[in-house]
């Protein structure tokens, strides 16, 4: 922890206190009352069979609604009152900056080459391509490293799983092949 | 002494070469994701939630337990190491533990934090195994009403305290009620907010929120602002305990304790508030003021202690009332769940052999982190040089693999990664994580409860409030609430007391400020790496001059 870094921090968050409420915050707050409207209209379409007791399976949901909605009336008096959310601290993260969308969207095409991939090709497959994508992604150079870091990895993780675990994991085009299908 | 025979059984059972083997692996991947940035015990067991349905349950929990006493020890070692800011319960150890190093005085920071987590470990475990049958025998005689006020109470403290403002971990509590509601009842069989999607149908596994909001919100919230740049280390240096460390560092471990556990077992969001108190009084008492801010060496003992001795405070409430007071618990929680064991006042009276050979198997992982932990910490420190790029791609590997395991659905895959995105959004904008996971564990225990006291009382509203406990609970529910403010704006108050004088130090020929007065000017993010980077270059000059 460099104690620099956070009375920066705080000095940085007072001044932001002073300006105007950003728009993606009252967004949070939006989208947090919205689920509250949704919870507590779905809660009325819930069924109550004629067997259900005093408090039937609509109370809790309409409780859940309700608290939603409070809360998110509660975080825009907090925002009006100065409240600013503040990007979480962590030892790899660097507050500083803004967002880095270009990475995330790069992670989300890993992931998302995953959930494709894993049931045609299996887990080994599909999950270095992940691994290699997102290693990449956030800077390992060269790519083919990663690659190579990748497939030792899942080559353990699916003799491991499927062998010693018993658990199942697709294998793919590799299945039959001694200890991965 | 009932208690102590079983405790006696707990070790028989706990000390058999099998289980051991358990401890052992628990504490050693405890210590290596504590050490790890990123990676905390809470998303670890989350992680590791699959296993139950492979192993037995003795098992599963020894090596629970090892990998909570063990994130809890590695923590320290990445704090006092690793020259970036942390999460927020080990900021206190870092601030005099990285001055401490930064001064050539790493290894005895090393062990006074190694030491004290192990005498404070030891005594709150003490402390638990006298505590828990007693208050579970207390717990009892407690009906329907009163498990929704300890619900409410622990909802409540939890969402008031995590998070930087009350309106946003109630907002996080919400969040995690209405995923927990999202499903069929239980008790009518009723679809509820599944939008008559089949996959929502059975309702939204916990291992996926758990691992989407921990794992792949952690990882994409580093994708989105990774630190770049070689990792700044600080390498260990100096004497490792000499006498003086030790005359100054003991009375700091036992304060620290007598702070730590008490404040552990109450709902009051973890082992944070009491690493701050147990700060503040060892700066109040210290005879070496003047170190303070610089590397005090009580400064990371007294911490260290109080954290390690809440951790075994938190397993109170949740061993005697099924009532967890932080994220780590409420995971602890769900894996009892999937064993069908209600952790509760029965707990003790139903399965005696389970919860004293979790008992015996903490006394046990703080013997075996005392005897491994030091002498493999050069194996943590290349722990720690893990190249990030890897380090969280392996994260969400590890992730989706966990919860492909459960289910073999892609359709699992798919959610994990929109809870991921959930959980992301949550760290941008400031709310914190954990209580959403208390109420995601929690608000189904406190639905049952609710809906059978209302049953019982045919739907008279006043039951809830009727029964003494219950009242009592409801006022403490005010107390705690406003006390929890109280303490929060302490704490703040010494938070930008303690940094504007560390500032004031750090600055070349400043003066140091008295405690408390006027913020500092801020140089601009580079300016400060920069400054961090020279800082670490003087530092290593110590390396070669070090005595180890």
């Amino acid at each position: 922890m460099s104690t620099v870094d956070a009375s920066g921090e705080a000095t940085a968050r007072a001044a932001r206190s002073r300006g105007p409420i950003p728009k993606s915050e009252l967004a949070v707050a939006a989208v947090l009352g919205g689920l509250g409207v949704f919870a507590l209209v779905d809660a009325h379409t819930i069924n109550v069979p004629a067997s259900a007791s005093a408090v039937g399976p609509r109370a809790f949901p309409y409780a859940v609604g309700a608290l939603l909605v409070l809360s998110a009336v509660g975080l825009v008096v907090a925002l009006v009152r100065g409240d600013r959310g503040e990007v979480e601290g962590g030892e790899d993260v660097d507050t500083d900056g803004g967002a880095d969308w270009a990475s995330v969207l790069k992670l989300t095409g890993a992931f998302a080459a995953l959930c494709v991939l894993v049931e045609p090709l299996g887990w080994l497959i599909a999950a270095s391509v992940m691994f290699t994508g997102a290693a990449w992604t956030l800077g390992a150079r060269p790519w083919w490293r990663a690659l190579l870091v990748a497939v030792v990895l899942n080559t353990l993780v699916q003799v491991l799983f499927t062998q010693l675990l018993g658990v199942y994991l697709p294998a793919g085009p590799l299945e039959g092949v001694p200890f991965l299908g | 002494m009932g208690d102590l025979s079983a405790l006696m059984a707990g070790f028989e059972t706990a000390l058999q070469p099998e289980y051991l083997l358990f401890a052992v692996v628990g504490v050693l991947l405890g210590t290596a994701v504590g050490v790890l940035p990123g990676i905390g015990p809470a998303m670890t067991l989350a992680l590791l939630l699959p296993l139950t349905y492979s192993l037995e349950p003795t098992a599963a929990f020894i090596m629970f337990a090892g990998i909570y006493y063990g994130g809890m020890y590695g923590g320290s070692t990445t704090s006092i190491l690793l020259n970036t800011p942390g999460e927020s319960a080990s900021i206190i150890t870092a601030l005099e533990g990285n001055k401490m190093a930064k001064a050539g005085r790493g290894a005895a920071a090393l062990a006074t934090a190694a030491l004290g987590s192990f005498v404070a470990g030891t005594i709150a475990t003490v402390a638990l195994s006298l505590v828990a049958p007693t208050i579970a025998d207390l717990a009892v005689q407690l009906g329907p009403p009163d498990f929704v006020a300890l619900a409410v109470l622990a909802f409540l403290t939890v969402a008031a305290m995590l998070g930087s403002s009350p309106a946003r971990g109630i907002s996080s509590l919400a969040l995690g009620l209405f995923i927990s509601v999202i499903g069929t009842d239980s008790l009518t069989g009723q679809q509820r907010f599944t939008l008559g999607l089949p996959t929502l149908g059975d309702g939204i596994d916990i291992v996926i929120v758990a691992v989407g909001f921990f794992a792949v919100g952690e990882a994409l919230h580093v994708a989105s602002r990774l630190r770049r740049g070689p990792i700044p280390l600080v390498p260990i240096s100096g004497r490792w305990f000499t006498k003086q460390d030790f005359k100054r560092s003991w009375k700091p471990w036992l304060r620290g304790t007598a702070i730590g556990f008490p404040i552990g077992t109450i709902p009051a969001g973890g082992a944070e508030l009491g690493t701050f108190l147990s700060y503040a009084t060892e700066r109040k008492l210290s005879k070496h003021q003047e170190e303070f801010s610089h590397g005090a060496i009580e400064g990371v003992a007294g911490p260290e202690a109080a954290n390690n001795a809440s951790a075994a405070g938190v397993l109170v409430p949740l061993l005697t009332l099924g009532l967890p007071t932080g994220a780590t618990a409420a995971i602890m929680l769900a894996a009892f769940q999937s064993y069908g064991i209600a952790p509760g006042p029965q707990l003790f009276s139903d399965e005696p052999d389970l919860v004293w050979a979790l008992i015996a198997s903490l006394y046990i992982g703080n013997v075996l982190l005392l005897v491994l932990n030091l002498p493999l910490v050069g194996v943590w420190v290349k722990v720690l040089r893990l190249p990030r790029p890897y380090l969280y791609a392996g994260i969400l590997t590890f992730a989706a693999l966990g919860v492909y395991a459960v289910g073999a659905s892609v359709e699992d895959l798919v959610l994990l990664f929109i809870l991921g995105g959930i959980g992301w959004a949550m760290r941008s904008f400031g709310f914190p994580v954990a209580p959403a996971i208390v109420g995601l564990i929690l608000g189904p225990i406190a639905e049952e409860q609710l809906r059978r006291t209302l049953a019982i009382s045919q739907g008279d509203p006043t039951a809830l409030v009727t029964s003494p406990f219950a009242a009592v609970v409801y006022c403490l529910v005010v107390v705690a609430f406003i006390g929890s403010q109280w303490l929060k704006r302490r704490q703040a108050r010494l938070d930008a007391a303690v940094f504007a004088v560390a500032q004031a130090s750090t600055t070349p020929g400043g003066p140091t400020s008295p405690v408390g007065e006027g913020r500092p000017t801020v140089p601009s993010g580079k300016e400060r790496r920069d400054a961090a980077r020279t800082k670490n270059d003087e530092t290593n000059d110590w390396d070669s001059g070090g005595q180890w």
